[in-house]
């Protein structure tokens, strides 16, 4: 007996010194007065916004490293660009850092060049190694140019031929080697990937690794904290251009789970979090009293690739059958009206120039609408009326496991026996890139037709193969001249009409069948406001800026 | 005994060596590529190569391997491919919640198995008996993540006793504790169903045991005889099961840590996992081992200590 | 008649009545032969599902996914618009595959390990003991997800994953008992007067301790079943459209505050299932343990 007492003791000491073992940590003072602040702080002036993150932890807050829409969350309220995405209202493009969007210059040796103007006065937050400063032009060359370089940043190619120069303090003109239309250069430089300016002398002071989890630049909130798996803390900059921001800060918590998620904001622990993209979901959250949903774009979409390369999708005839065989309203009825949505073209139109609306693809009969007959008929063609089947691999997330588990019940109707192995997420990725997959289902949100054609369609980008694999998972090889001379032509109409002729064309061949796409799920207190509307949001999250409040 | 344990120690290190050699081996075999994972699926192509190169991906495999060897007799345990802070500082950071975490669990499970586990021993085939085997087989049969979510729906959403949230202020014991209640009964309301078990099925073992029956007819008391013998006795199947149990939780919590949003040792180990963090998982897997070789010896030990007739040679 | 068919006649004689007694032993344990007969009832489901399930369990039908309860799917749909009852009937298949054949394997190699380790003692045993504690040193998550991301997924790649992680646990359990055993008198006095090791193995040491791993074999039965769930929960299971309890667990645990039942009908399965096997397993050892037969 006196044994076993002794061993409930033990085990009590090992709780209670382990609970006392706070690990240093940069953030350890501060980190629990924003916690109090928020519980009994519901007054608008000086509340914490609690933000449930769907993700285990953070993997980089560099901003020309932030891919995953847990990392560009954080920075989006870090850093500026020259220009910005309007709050909520992507792709509509406004001044940022830079005072007003110039007008481009052709030069006489056939480059062009963009003058812009800063802002004055823009203060740099406080790093950890810096004080607050004035960000100039000195800045903006350096930030780009890191953007530019593979070693500093995940965007690099999206920099080539790029040349920034300072003119003055205040002044910084860009050079491009070969001229752009508007609406492919401005995202280079707007608040998104590559284009997020960072402070030089801050990521100098404490160098690109330590910069990853203490991020410094110039938005409405300045980073506090970051606990490992845990949370990271932001507190509003006061001297923010734009004006102090009306929250006191933010408090991003790392949770994984939709379940947890659901219950912190339930209980009133979150402000707002990251939903599920189900419409049985929404319609239960709005239900609740004092919480709301919001719904909203960009979309991710979904497209199925065929190997155009490997049997029997060599065959056109085998190709059409299965775009004929699937039922696009089935696949959207998974998600739920409003959730997700059809896309006609890789490109998709409600988002962006460039892609193919109903009408468009009624009046050339590309529509390939549910079919399963027309299918049947195909397959024989090609001599598969018995049907065939062939493996692939899905990602464990639900995004594609659902495409693909629909997908196999849907193909299984005329007789094709899609044989699905789930493995984890980044095992999926390696394979389909090694050409795993005949069949390759790809949930991607791009930031215009250019690079949605170039990665996917272009034949540089022929994964395993290609001149520069990345991900055009068809072998497709058609289209190259389209795509170049799409990105070449600065007027916007023309443009427009070269990246349309190019979608007919995938869709004519049916390399890539256009599936969905899905809106953006987040859940709040109907007492938040985020300052803006919500239409449609490069970052895939509700952006918390100064205008943002918590009411009564 | 020091010279046991000296023992058992030096025998430790080529269990070590397996392990982080297997470790190492296994996680580049799989599918995966950590400059990928870490750059994202719309990183150019170039970018993703200069990275591969920066975590030393490039190197042949002897190489990376003796860079990481070297590294360990060092001391050191390298930073992580992803955010590449020091892989060190994160284990040791996460370290203390999940050791809260298992040993409160560990708690609960013996503080409600062993008094439920011998009651359902000496009340055999009472109503007392079947309750506590159904209850412990519910225990059984739910997964840790159903069960973590019904008592978030019952004890934080309907009754607002604890929090969901996190794993409480840093510094503050009382946040902390209150933030530990729910995690520490979700497992260990499951490690209570296998103590029950354990417990019941040893103690009728040794309830039949020659001298246990020897000392009733001698006429000692019954609580005598089950706190001198049976309990004693009884202690070395529990003990070896509840370290084994507490060797698994340690792993097995990442489930735990998810939904509650806990950091901890198993959502860094999943994490790492995920992203092919090859130096962190590599890292995390010599400080798991060294763990279970200490765990091991403790319970070795505690057989000595209850089992006389075990002798430590 | 000569002296030895006498024997033989006699042997056979104690043999028959001992097995009438321990089948006596048995059915006076009410909750044994419960656990026997819904050992046999989810068997027999399991064997005559494609009878019993009343619509096909991988028909989807995503305009009516998480529908309620109605006369057509007596359990509800699930988030495919699959039948639940069809698809929890159909997933007795996989879930009994999953809980008996890797107990099966990992039980077995572990018990042959960790009694042999504990028999021989030096270096033998260093080394056994040593490879147990390296499989331990594994998690069973990471475990199952290293496996299954060198094999690839599927259920047998399952099957094998948990057989990798539960064997060193047998391994451990029967190596504990097998050390004191190897000290007690009647096992010391069968070496003194020479019998043979296999033989000691199997007649003395193995039935001392087959209750215990009857009862470990009917608890990781049930554990099987809940590392496949867990193993779901990460993402990693069986291919689908193929019915786990365990994945649908997952699925339904999503959906929990909205559509309850999708996770509660598979729950119930699931611990029925590993009821049955537990007072199965509490029965067996009342039979086989050589000292509650007296």
């Amino acid at each position: 007996m006196r044994k076993w007492l002794m061993l409930c003791a033990l085990l009590s000491i090992i709780i209670l010194a382990a609970a006392c073992a706070a690990p240093a940590d940069s953030g350890s003072d501060t980190a629990s007065s924003s916690d109090t602040a928020a519980a009994d702080g519901e007054t608008s002036e000086g509340a914490v916004l609690r933000l449930g993150i769907n993700a285990a932890d953070l993997s980089s807050l560099d901003p020309h490293f932030a891919s995953g829409t847990q990392d560009r969350t954080v920075v989006s309220m870090v850093f500026n660009g020259l220009v910005r995405y309007s709050p909520g209202d992507a792709p509509n493009i406004e001044p940022d850092l830079a005072t007003a969007i110039p007008e481009p210059e052709a030069t006489d040796d056939g480059k062009q060049v963009w003058t812009f103007e800063l802002r004055q006065g823009v203060m740099c937050h406080a790093g950890p190694e810096t004080e607050a400063y004035e960000l100039t032009a000195d800045d903006v060359v350096y930030s780009l140019q890191k953007s530019a370089n593979p070693d500093r940043s995940a965007f690099a190619g999206e920099y080539d031929g790029m040349t920034v120069e300072k003119v003055d303090d205040y002044t910084v003109s860009i050079t491009m080697d070969t001229p752009l239309s508007p609406v492919l250069f401005l995202p280079k430089i707007a608040d998104y990937a590559g284009g997020f300016i960072v402070c030089s002398q801050a990521i100098e002071a404490v160098g690109d690794e330590a910069f990853k989890t203490h991020p410094v630049g110039t938005g409405p909130f300045m980073f506090e904290s970051y606990t490992p798996q845990d949370r990271v803390v932001l507190t509003a900059n006061p001297d923010y251009f734009r004006g102090a921001p009306k929250l006191a800060g933010v408090e991003g918590r790392y949770m994984p789970d939709i379940s947890s998620r659901e219950l912190g904001l339930r209980a009133g622990e979150l402000d707002v979090i990251h939903g599920l993209d189900e419409a049985q979901w929404v319609d239960a959250i709005s239900g609740e009293e004092g919480l709301a949903v919001d719904v909203f774009g960009v979309g991710e979409v979904a497209t199925i690739y065929f190997n155009i390369d490997a049997e029997p999708f060599d065959k056109p005839e085998v190709r059409k059958a299965i775009a004929y065989a699937l039922n696009r309203d089935a696949f959207l009825a998974l998600f739920g009206p409003g959730i997700a949505d059809n896309v006609y073209s890789p490109v998709p139109a409600q988002f962006m120039d460039g892609g193919l609306t109903k009408d468009d693809v009624d009046a050339l009969d590309l529509e390939y609408a549910y079919d399963p007959e027309m299918a049947r008929e195909l397959l024989a063609e090609a001599g598969l009326a018995d049907g065939f089947s062939f493996p692939v691999v899905s990602s464990e997330m639900n995004a594609y496991r659902k495409v693909y588990e629909a997908m196999q019940a849907q193909l299984a109707e005329v007789g094709i026996d899609m044989q699905v192995d789930v493995v984890d997420h980044s095992s999926m990725h390696s394979l389909i890139r090694d050409d795993a997959n005949p069949v390759v289902v790809y949930v991607a949100f791009r930031p215009n037709a250019d690079v949605y054609l170039t990665r996917f369609f272009h034949s540089d980008s022929i994964v395993v193969t290609g001149a520069k694999p990345d991900t055009n998972f068809s072998h497709y090889a058609a289209i190259d001249d389209l795509i170049d001379s799409a990105r070449a032509e600065t007027d916007e109409a023309a443009q427009i009409e070269l990246w349309k002729e190019a979608q007919v064309q995938i869709l004519e061949d049916m390399v890539a069948y256009p599936l969905m796409y899905q809106n953006q799920i987040y859940a709040r207190s109907d007492k938040v406001d985020y300052g803006h509307p919500l239409n449609a949001i490069m970052n895939l999250n509700p952006q918390i800026t100064e205008m943002t409040t918590i009411g009564q | 005994m020091l010279r046991y344990i000296v023992r058992r120690l030096i025998f430790a290190v080529p269990t070590l060596l397996a392990v982080l050699t297997l470790v190492f081996l296994i996680v580049r075999v799989l599918p995966g590529d950590p400059a990928q994972a870490a750059l994202g699926d719309y990183a150019s192509e170039e970018a993703v190569t200069a990275l591969r190169a920066k975590m030393g991906l490039d190197k042949s495999l002897a190489a990376q391997y003796m860079d990481f060897l070297v590294g360990l007799v060092r001391g050191d345990l390298g930073s992580s491919l992803i955010t590449g802070k020091s892989v060190a500082e994160q284990i040791f950071f996460v370290l203390p919640y999940t050791l809260q975490l298992t040993a409160a669990s560990v708690l609960v499970g013996i503080i409600f198995g062993v008094p439920l586990g011998i009651a359902t021993a000496l009340r055999r085939n009472s109503a007392l008996d079947y309750f506590g085997r159904i209850f412990s087989l519910a225990g059984l049969s739910v997964p840790a993540f159903y069960l973590g979510i019904l008592l978030l729906l019952v004890f934080s959403v309907r009754l607002n006793w604890f929090p969901v949230v996190g794993a409480g202020t840093r510094g503050d014991l009382g946040s902390i504790l209150h933030h530990l209640v729910l995690p520490a009964l979700t497992l260990g309301l499951i490690m209570t169903a296998y103590v029950v078990r354990m417990t019941r099925s040893a103690m009728l073992n040794i309830l039949s045991e020659d001298y246990v029956r020897t000392a009733r007819a001698k006429g000692l008391g019954e609580r005598t005889v089950m706190v001198r013998h049976a309990l004693r006795s009884a202690m070395i199947p529990i003990v070896s099961i509840v370290g084994i149990f507490a060797i698994s939780l340690i792993g097995s919590s990442v489930m735990t840590e998810i939904v509650f949003s806990r950091p901890g040792l198993g959502k860094l180990m999943v994490g790492a996992m995920k992203q092919r963090d090859y130096t962190m998982l590599q890292s995390i897997m010599v400080i798991y081992a060294l763990l279970i070789v200490f765990i091991n010896l403790f319970v070795d030990l505690l057989y000595g200590l209850a089992d006389p007739r075990v002798r430590f040679n | 008649m000569t002296t030895a068919t006498l024997d033989a006649n006699a042997q056979a004689l104690q043999t028959i009545s001992q097995r009438e007694r321990m089948w006596r032993t048995f059915t006076q344990n009410k909750a044994a032969v419960v656990g026997l007969i819904l050992v046999i009832i989810v068997a027999l489901i399991a064997l005559f599902a494609p009878v019993l399930a009343p619509h096909d369990p991988l028909r989807q039908d995503t305009f009516n996914r998480l529908a309620p309860p109605s006369s057509d799917y007596p359990l509800g749909q699930d988030d495919y618009g699959r039948d639940i009852l069809s698809r929890t009937i159909y997933a007795a298949r996989i879930s009994l595959m999953v809980g008996i054949l890797s107990v099966l394997a990992g039980g077995t190699i572990g018990t042959v390990i960790g009694i042999f380790a504990g028999y021989r003692g030096g270096a033998t045993e260093t080394f056994l003991m040593r490879v147990v504690d390296v499989l331990l040193a594994f998690p069973d998550l990471i475990t199952g997800l290293l496996v299954l991301a060198v094999l690839g997924g599927g259920l047998f790649k399952m099957i094998i994953a948990i057989a990798i992680v539960i064997s060193p646990r047998f391994a451990r359990i029967a190596h504990g008992p097998t050390l004191a055993l190897r000290e007690r008198d009647h096992v010391l006095a069968a070496r003194s007067i020479g019998v043979k090791e296999g033989r000691m193995l199997f007649r003395h040491i193995l039935p001392n301790m087959l209750g215990e791993l009857l009862v470990m074999a009917s608890l990781w039965t049930a554990s099987a079943i809940r590392i496949e769930a867990n193993l779901s929960f990460i993402g990693l299971g069986v291919s689908p459209p193929t019915p786990t309890w365990g994945q649908m667990i997952r699925d339904g645990t999503v959906h929990l505050t909205t559509t309850p039942w999708f996770s509660i009908v598979p729950g119930i399965a699931v611990f029925v299932t590993v009821l049955a096997f537990n007072l199965l397993g509490d029965g067996l050892r009342d039979v086989l343990d050589p000292k509650l037969q007296n």
